[in-house]
């Protein structure tokens, strides 16, 4: 009776990283692994008999929840959409999630969450989350989801495998709010610590690059010039895709720095010649999302040939 | 310890080129967003953690491979940091200094050493010569030991960034003296802390420094090659 139940979603574990070894104690609600706080997805999209992409696998745990694609992009209409949501609410203390994504040769989609994903504020452990994409031979993904939002006392780590075709386009965006701005007499930069590494790799295991940041306000002050000086919204968008399309997008981007709309944006090159590293600072998370998609149409425009639709008004 | 050729290869005026650069300093200067003493502190400060995790992770590891006589882990280190700098132009600027330095390892040290070795792979492009890696071959060769090689490549990090504000900033010569005196003070806290870290460990957070790179990048506006 007293055997402890664990899901059987994929096992998550970043206990040996540096920057988690003060957070390893099991909370005092839910333990590390139960059913309920241990997530999966694997969402698996290819081409039907008839040429047309569609979402064939799908397999999750709670609290990770996807119903089925939607075709409601009036810009490429054959596109499927997906929305993932999560049940729990907010990423609590111990939670441990595992995204599979997977472009079968030729598919495409869109993947965003349904709501910005809020990281609970967290005493004992910390939420951990390894996601996967896999990119066969042209197939093309945007992944957009709404933005991040850590607590007081957050504790997050997140490693994203890439596994891209030279011939696919992967468009990965991330978007970090500084913390509740708006709660109480406004939260920023409260966390403990974001740890969010992504890296990048061939079908055939040749590494492309590896991108980490650790932002631990309390030891490194994130106002300081040159990290978040005086923005509170950080994006980083990253673009695996051939040269020429890099090169058409990089060509079409102009960096800037707006200090009337306190907006700033930076692109270049990624290491291996893998694509493209895209950067926003901003103050509100509408305006530097508003950056982020005019920089997926951009892309969208290089690689589909077609812009990115008009966002929703209630989104 | 063996100070003089500590002090040799930590000056400003070793010859790899580090005046050409100055880690997006220009353009900040430019913007107005570095303008005197205090904000060249903050600048300086972000250049320096930025590379105190990642460039400082790799120079340690390659200096403990050369003394192993390990050549498979300096050329691990070398292609895992050109692949952990996301900014093209912080590529161009290590491969620059770390051939230089290579070259000038040759002709200190000869032909038939690591450092030969690896220079030969730059040359070929089967390593991409990152500057970091290149200072961890030659304190190694120099027998000078890890500590002394890291404290030399933050105070390098340092210096490029103040050397350049004394062309672009309002600033005088006690101001950037003063900036490099209290960093130095801080720099045995970083090396106990990335002494044990790995290459997989690197990391780094300074994404308004990232953007006016990809300014400067894009830009007309320049008289550094950084």
């Amino acid at each position: 009776m007293n055997q402890r139940q664990y899901s059987d979603a994929p096992a998550v574990d970043f206990d040996s990283a540096p920057e988690m070894q003060p957070y390893l104690a099991q909370p005092d609600a839910m333990y590390v692994g139960c059913p309920g706080k241990h997530g999966y997805l694997n969402l698996g999209f290819e081409l039907n008999k008839e040429g047309r992409s569609i979402l064939r696998e799908l397999d999750r745990r709670a609290p990770l929840i996807v119903q089925q694609e939607l075709y409601f992009d009036e810009e490429m209409p054959d596109m499927p959409c997906v929305y993932i949501l999560s049940s729990g609410g907010p990423n609590v203390d111990g939670d441990r999630y595992v995204q599979r994504f997977t472009m079968r040769r030729g598919s495409m989609a869109f993947i965003s969450t349904g709501a910005a994903t809020k990281l609970a504020e967290m005493r004992r452990n910390y939420s951990g989350m390894t996601q996967e994409f896999t990119l066969e031979a042209d197939s093309y993904l945007e992944y957009l989801p709404e933005p991040v939002i850590p607590c007081r006392h957050t504790r997050f780590i997140c490693d994203t495998r890439i596994v891209a075709d030279p011939s696919a386009t992967l468009f990965y965006s991330e978007i970090y709010m500084g913390g509740r701005k708006y709660y109480k007499d406004g939260e920023l930069f409260a966390y403990d610590v974001l740890s969010v590494c992504s890296h990048a790799e061939r079908p055939d295991g040749e590494p492309l690059f590896r991108e980490k940041f650790v932002i631990d306000p309390a030891r490194v002050p994130v106002r300081r010039l040159g990290i978040m000086g005086g923005y509170d919204v950080f994006a980083n968008v990253i673009v695996v895709t051939p040269p020429d399309k890099a090169a058409a997008v990089y060509d079409a981007t102009e960096p800037f720095i707006d200090r009337e709309r306190h907006l700033a944006a930076g692109i270049t090159r990624l290491p291996s010649g893998a694509g493209l590293l895209f950067k926003v600072l901003g103050m509100e998370p509408g305006p530097v999302k508003a950056v982020v998609r005019e920089f997926c149409s951009r892309v969208r425009l290089a690689v589909k040939h077609r812009p990115l639709p008009p966002e929703f008004p209630w989104r | 310890m063996n100070v003089l050729p500590l002090l040799q290869f930590s000056d400003a005026t070793f010859p790899v080129g580090t005046f050409s650069f100055s880690n997006g300093l220009e353009t900040a200067a430019g913007l107005g967003l570095v303008h005197d003493a205090e904000s060249l502190a903050q600048y300086t400060r972000s250049a320096v953690l930025q590379a105190a995790f990642s460039d400082g992770v790799a120079a340690l590891l390659a200096h403990r491979a050369a003394l192993a006589g390990d050549y498979a882990a300096v050329v691990a280190a070398d292609q895992a940091l050109m692949r952990f700098k996301m900014n093209h132009e912080a590529r161009l600027m290590l491969r620059r200094m770390g051939k230089k330095l290579a070259e000038l390892g040759v002709h200190l040290w000869g032909d038939d050493t690591l450092i030969g070795r690896w220079l030969s792979d730059i040359k070929a492009e089967r390593t991409p010569g990152c500057y970091p890696v290149a200072q961890g071959l030659a304190f190694a060769a120099a027998g000078l030991g890890e500590r002394e090689l890291y404290a030399s490549h933050q105070y390098g990090v340092a210096n490029m960034v103040v050397s350049a504000a004394l062309r672009c900033v309002r600033v005088s010569h006690y101001d950037t003296q003063g900036i490099l005196y209290s960093l130095a003070g801080e720099t045995d806290a970083m090396y106990e802390q990335a002494r044990d870290m790995t290459l997989d460990g690197m990391n780094a957070f300074v994404p308004e420094m990232d953007i006016l790179a990809s300014l400067h990048e894009k830009g007309n506006m320049r008289m550094f090659m950084n």
